[in-house]
């Protein structure tokens, strides 16, 4: 029986209905997909521990004007990279990529660093190596400007940043509660955290406990309110398997995202070592400052996290 | 099927294509200058709505001659041919196309109603004229683009939601839903830039002609015509869309589309008789007023109506904005969102910044690069900064709540509006101070102060504040460099 306006039949219409019930279905699941992906809700354990046993220095210090070249020095120092990153393991760079700014400024690492320590991990055989930080300004910009996204790429790593990477849930001890962290984590077998030597107003300087700020998803600028205590849960909660601080140039004023070239000193130096306190104590002499007197460090080694004492870093010297 | 009919579906998914890629390309923050403003640029109603208004047309906008030309030569090719917003009512306008042709025809023939759009277009032209660009509201390439920026680029996962989105979402949805109950109902009652095509379109050299021996009078011509311009009588030329379909329908090779020597007597067109044109004309002189004193968008200035970076002084910047929002789709943090108020009547729908949902990143100027009418000015990084001892380009003035601030009001450290600021040196200051809390211990704290010189009113402080929603120190627009009248300091 055919409808008088428009000429179709039962069977035309139902037909009808369904293509268009199929259509909006499909634009439902879609949707679903990709703006409502299924996050992971379930609390991944708070403690992040990536480190390895063994070794016998707390670490080493190369200098020269070469950062490449003072990445593998270190790390030879301590034993090579297979120390760090085994065969078939993903492996996590987590540099400092904070700011929209170019490498001279000194507010991001330095991308040279961040590319040789890919092909570090790689030529000791990791399957993936992902380098990710949720940066302070527009994701895009910062890893694009700091020069960190296409001299990581180049070198064979996966970059990820926001609005791709996400964050979930995690059962965070202390000041850290409630806070959620960088979706990835639970999935890395060895992080490398890569911070760089700059100023901070409130903390005195920025170093590699506070790099952890960057794995933080929203809410993290209210752990300024105790600034030393959270530095030090951080580097409590996350437990990298290698810390490689980069001091090629620090910035001594003004940060932690600086700007102006006057306030950038060149240090020409790299320490790598597996003790996160006694590298931060070693960053915070190169600004100056006297690491026995700064919370972060004296917190951290309360929490038994390390050891505030450079003199334990083995240095090296320029090649 | 004759050739030239799917030549023509190529020509508008190729177009449709282009705007979608673009427009993808633009949210998704492709670092290469794709020519973002293309289509807008060839849009002759946003041309002449500048020159009313403005009196001046940027040069951008001078690939809209092109279009100009091309109707004069061949009537209004561009609505049938490469208009987005067009092909998309035309593929919708399918699902409704009844299979009897008589009743086809029913919806192709012309009604009383088509002329509106000229209606509209003396509307919008009496307003421009008292320098208020309304043209916007309803130009079909700006309605689509803001229609998407602010409706469906939002169901991507990479774009945050728009406040109010769903109003030009749900004005988009309209016009091309209406396809299915009247194809191209849109293009045919309402468009100003058809009404203003189609009145280029009465001296076009190339039009449909017929050959009165051969016609019937069937009426098959009518089945799937785009414009509802019967050509089956007196063809009114101004309101064909050039699509062609009815030369491929007529049985009897009575219609052709070719060089017309002889042009045909212009008929008593555009539809639409003298005294309404004027009618409509002075409405929109009265209109402009009476919108202007009482939606108040010029004098009474608004403390948070700040515009993006390069924006020119606000009577101009009225003068230019066509609302199409590119801006907004072009913008990194999200910051710039159409104002729903606050900005007047007339500002209804131009682009202002919200804080909590980004901040203007300091050395960006996306905004000022995809802009197709000037409205904001293209900047490059460092004229943006003021780097070279030039003053730098302020959007507006932080000013610190006290009230709410920690460390002032709380004796609770913090220092993140101060780690955020920009500029060298920082705009934001801490000063050093012992409070004390509730226990009466002694706090040692950073009172963060701004030193109103500095400050460009970016806005990262107020975005990253943790005193809530509502932030604890704010931008408002005092001190934009745009503004002769809103100076806060002496000599600045």
């Amino acid at each position: 029986m055919a409808d008088r306006e428009t000429g179709r039949d039962r069977r035309q219409v139902l037909l009808g209905l369904a293509r268009t019930g199929l259509a909006a279905g499909g634009f439902g699941v879609l949707y679903h997909v990709l703006r409502e992906r299924p996050r992971e809700r379930s609390a991944t354990p708070g403690i992040f521990d990536w480190r390895r046993t063994g070794g016998q220095r707390a670490g080493a210090i190369a200098r020269g004007s070469d950062p490449a070249a003072n990445v593998r020095r270190a790390v030879a120092a301590l034993g090579g990279m297979e120390r760090f990153a085994g065969r078939g393991e993903t492996v996590l760079i987590k540099p400092n990529v904070g700011w929209d700014r170019v490498p001279e400024q000194a507010a991001n690492t330095d991308p040279d660093v961040v590319a040789e320590l890919v092909r570090l991990c790689l030529e000791a055989g990791a399957a993936r190596v992902v380098v990710a930080d949720f940066p302070c300004n527009d994701p895009r910009r910062s890893f694009t400007r700091s020069r960190i996204g296409p001299a990581a790429r180049k070198a064979g790593a996966t970059i990820v940043y926001p609005p791709s990477l996400g964050t979930r849930p995690a059962d965070l001890p202390g000041v850290l509660a409630g806070l959620e962290v960088m979706e990835l984590l639970p999935r890395a077998d060895r992080v490398i955290n890569v911070p760089v030597v700059k100023h901070h107003s409130l903390a005195k300087a920025t170093l590699g406990m506070k790099n952890w700020f960057g794995v933080i998803g929203g809410g993290r600028p209210r752990l300024h309110q105790g600034i030393h205590r959270a530095i030090a849960e951080l580097g409590a909660a996350f437990r990298p398997t290698l810390t490689v601080v980069d001091a090629t140039r620090i910035l001594v004023a003004n940060g932690p995202q600086g700007g102006s070239l006057d306030d950038v000193r060149r240090v020409d130096a790299v320490a790598a070592g597996t003790d996160p306190v006694a590298l931060d104590a070693w960053g915070a002499s190169l600004l100056g400052l006297d690491h026995r007197r700064l919370g972060f460090i004296a917190e951290a080694e309360k929490l038994g996290l390390g050891l505030g004492d450079p003199s334990s870093l083995e240095e090296l010297g320029t090649a | 099927m004759i050739w030239w009919r799917r030549l023509r579906l190529l020509y508008q998914l190729a177009f449709l294509a282009l705007l979608l890629w673009l427009l993808e390309r633009l949210a998704a923050g492709d670092p290469r200058t794709l020519p973002y403003d293309l289509l807008h640029h060839g849009d002759p109603l946003t041309a002449a709505g500048l020159a009313l208004a403005h009196h001046a047309v940027p040069t951008a906008l001078g690939l809209s001659l092109a279009v100009v030309l091309l109707t004069l030569a061949g009537g209004r090719i561009f609505c049938g041919w490469i208009c987005p917003l067009g092909t998309l009512q035309e593929l919708v306008a399918r699902w409704g196309t009844p299979r009897r042709l008589r009743e086809r025809s029913g919806r192709n023939r012309w009604r009383p109603l088509y002329r509106t759009k000229y209606v509209l277009l003396a509307l919008l032209a009496g307003w421009a004229v008292l320098g208020s660009l309304q043209t916007g509201l309803l130009d079909p390439l700006s309605l689509l683009a803001r229609g998407l920026a602010a409706a469906v680029w939002p169901l991507l996962p990479v774009r945050g939601p728009v406040p109010g989105g769903w109003i030009a979402g749900a004005l988009l949805a309209a016009v091309v839903l209406a396809s299915v109950w009247t194809p191209r109902l849109f293009c045919r009652a309402f468009c100003p830039l058809g009404a203003l095509l189609g009145l280029l379109a009465r001296f076009s050299l190339f039009r449909i002609r017929r050959i009165d021996g051969r016609c019937t009078g069937c009426l098959l011509c009518v089945t799937d015509c785009q414009g509802a311009d019967e050509p089956l009588g007196d063809h009114r030329v101004e309101e064909c869309m050039v699509c062609l379909e009815c030369i491929d329908r007529c049985g009897e090779h009575a219609l052709s589309y070719g060089f017309s020597s002889a042009p045909s007597p212009l008929p008593a067109v555009p539809d639409l008789s003298r005294r309404r044109a004027l009618g409509a004309l002075a409405g929109g002189l009265v209109l402009g007023p009476v919108l202007r004193a009482s939606g108040g968008g010029r004098t009474a200035r608004s403390a948070t109506a700040i515009r993006p970076p390069g924006s020119v002084p606000e009577n101009e910047f009225l003068d230019r904005c066509v609302k199409c929002m590119l801006c907004q789709q072009a913008c990194p943090t999200g910051a710039i969102q159409p104002a729903l108020s606050g900005v007047g009547v007339e500002g209804f729908w131009t682009p202002v910044l919200d804080m909590r949902r980004g901040w203007c990143e300091y050395t960006c100027t996306r905004c000022g690069e995809v802009c197709p009418t000037g409205a904001i000015r293209l900047l490059t990084a460092d004229e943006k900064i003021g780097r070279n001892d030039d003053p730098p380009v302020r959007i507006g003035t932080a000013f610190i709540d006290r009230g709410r601030c920690l460390p002032w009001a709380m004796a609770t450290p913090c220092i993140v509006c101060e780690e955020m600021c920009p500029t060298d040196p920082k705009a934001i200051w801490l000063e050093e101070a012992v409070d004390h809390g509730r226990d009466g211990n002694a706090v040692r704290l950073q009172r963060p102060r701004i030193d109103p010189a500095r400050c460009v009113g970016c806005g990262i402080c107020e975005n990253r504040c943790p005193a809530g929603e509502h932030a604890a120190i704010r931008v408002s627009t005092a001190g934009e460099t745009r503004s002769a009248a809103n100076r806060m300091l002496v000599g600045s």
